[in-house]
């Protein structure tokens, strides 16, 4: 019996007061959850409560009235192409200029790095503008190539900081074998840099999925490019949202994210704290 | 010799060269196009566009109560939500720092609204303020849930409040995490020999030592309250009565609503000046308050 008092007393008061707030702060995603089967009669009146069947019927509904498979293909081809080139071309960029001392070296280093210190808010008019000069407003070819730009100076960022603790003997060691500069870089270098690929692909697989501002502002209103989450914006912001469909959509658009997250839990948390340092 | 060095630059080219190009295309070019039409008046659509020196800049500091609302507003937010983002997620992370099997679910929790789209976000808030809360004041009755929360505008800046709040508090408790994980056990064991209470101990030893992680916190959670863009664009657009426009929301008003673009990149240099002068006064007060263990 004094056992368990001593155990009891043990609880740290703080520690259950969190613990519950953290089923508080999932609440809303528990809510949209379970309503997203009701029909909206339901919603009002037994908002808190199990809805009464768990029929998909509404999820199919929405499935295809909103011409899902589309989004989603869209979407995912921008995140796919996205990740694709960074992956390619930031550990390059950041390998070299990490290995070069020259006055090039350092201007290239600054042009990447400038775009981490000012807002994106402070040039994204300007850049809509830049997209609509080269007349790719609209296009599924003007999101894919601002989101790769986008993505870039965080990832070179972090590589290049990651790549000075890789060893230079490794390099010269490939060099005495006669291994082509290129070669090292892709047989040597590049796997050697596996554990912060991970963490920057990660972090852009969720920006590019999750991006809205960007689409908004480059696809705006055309029908074929939009991604996911701005085709539900533009669905269901209006004043009086059809929450019959909205609630479903916004469950469908949040499944991948989830799965991602609890796939790669691990690598996120540690992604995130490595991206801190970002201003 | 010479072609050595040819070779030795085409390699750094080919290596380098493609990334610059895409981060020149989508944010140093568009940068720097703000420095060329600040100094015009421009409809953002026409051809015409009349030079009109500093005429922008002049505007902003005499003639433009709105853009200072929303610096008055901006001002606000940041100050509450630095605060409170701040305060929980400290809380929670030295909670859900032990490494037991119940804090990694809790630290999922708190972190999972920060890996969802703002779209999502904003939806979510909306059923909830909206229909949400109507049902809640039929069940319960309570006054408070039949407030108009959306609609008023001293409500509407805690909603905004709350959705920023509960989005980030999950990145900012990761970042205390590890900050706290940090701390040698050992020095806590000795203060604790010595006769430290719990408080004393967190008090004395725990905070000292995270400062690197409050000063890193505290400079995110406030670039991003001067920042504050998203949630206003895909939630109150401003409204009520322009009650939470922020600065960075006044100046995308000001482009593609007012079509005012030679302004509007005027106030975006403006307000880049500002979030600088911001971050580095900060950054320089949070260092000097760093020990080393």
């Amino acid at each position: 019996m004094s056992k368990i008092l001593k155990k009891i007393k043990k609880i740290n008061p703080l520690a259950v007061i969190v613990f519950i707030c953290s089923i508080f702060w999932l609440m809303p995603l528990i809510l949209i959850f379970i309503n997203s089967f009701k029909p909206y009669n339901d919603m009002l009146q037994h908002f808190l409560a199990l809805p009464k069947s768990w029929s998909l019927d509404m999820y199919i509904e929405t499935w295809t009235k909103f011409n899902f498979p589309m989004l989603i293909k869209n979407t995912l081809l921008y995140t796919v192409c996205t990740v694709l080139m960074i992956v390619l071309l930031a550990p390059m960029a950041a390998y070299k200029l990490a290995r070069t001392k020259s006055k090039m070296s350092g201007i290239c280093f600054v042009l990447i790095i400038m775009p981490m210190m000012v807002p994106f808010q402070s040039y994204m008019i300007t850049l809509t503008r830049l997209v609509a000069n080269v007349n790719l407003t609209g296009t599924k070819m003007g999101q894919i190539l601002v989101s790769i730009g986008l993505c870039m100076p965080l990832a070179v960022y972090m590589i290049h900081g990651f790549v000075k603790n890789v060893p230079l003997e490794l390099e010269e060691c490939a060099c005495i074998d006669g291994a082509s500069k290129i070669r090292t870089y892709f047989s040597i270098v590049l796997p050697l840099l596996k554990p912060i690929l991970t963490t920057v692909v990660v972090l852009d697989t969720l920006a590019t999925w999750n991006d809205i501002i960007t689409n908004q502002l480059i696809v705006g209103g055309n029908a074929r490019a939009m991604n996911i989450q701005n085709a539900l914006y533009m669905q269901f912001s209006a004043q009086t949202a059809d929450w019959e469909h909205a609630l479903p959509g916004i469950v469908m658009s949040m499944i991948p994210s989830l799965i991602f997250f609890v796939a790669m839990q691990k690598h996120i948390v540690g992604g995130v704290t490595a991206g801190a340092v970002k201003g | 010799m010479k072609n050595k060095k040819i070779k030795e630059f085409l390699l750094f080219a080919l290596f380098v060269f493609p990334a610059v190009i895409f981060v020149l295309f989508a944010t140093d070019i568009p940068f720097v196009m703000n420095l060329y039409y600040s100094v015009f008046d421009w409809n953002g659509v026409g051809r015409e566009m009349t030079f009109v020196g500093l005429d922008n800049f002049v505007k902003i500091f005499t003639n433009d109560s709105l853009f200072w609302k929303g610096v008055k507003f901006t001002l606000k937010f940041a100050v509450f939500y630095v605060i409170i983002v701040n305060a929980i997620s400290l809380v929670v992370a030295l909670v859900m720092s032990k490494e037991k099997k119940s804090s990694s679910v809790g630290r999922a929790f708190y972190y999972i609204p920060y890996i969802i789209s703002l779209t999502a976000i904003s939806l979510i808030w909306k059923f909830i303020f909206g229909p949400g809360f109507e049902a809640l004041y039929n069940i319960t009755g309570w006054e408070f849930f039949n407030w108009s929360w959306v609609g008023t505008p001293k409500l509407a800046f805690w909603v905004v409040v709350i959705m920023a709040v509960w989005q980030n508090v999950g990145f900012y408790m990761v970042n205390y995490i590890a900050g706290i994980i940090a701390v040698p056990k050992e020095l806590i064991e000795a203060a604790k020999i010595d006769g430290a209470n719990a408080f004393q101990v967190f008090r004395k030893i725990t905070v000292p030592l995270i400062m690197p992680a409050v000063s890193i916190c505290m400079l995110t959670s406030l670039t991003f309250a001067f920042k504050l863009f998203d949630i206003i664009m895909v939630f109150t657009k401003g409204g009520p009565a322009n009650s939470t426009v922020s600065v960075a929301y006044n100046i995308y008003k000001e482009a593609f609503v007012n079509s005012k673009y030679g302004l509007a990149t005027a106030k975006s240099l403006v307000f880049v000046v500002f979030v600088l002068i911001v971050t580095a006064i900060q950054l320089k007060v949070t260092k000097s308050k760093e020990v080393e263990a």
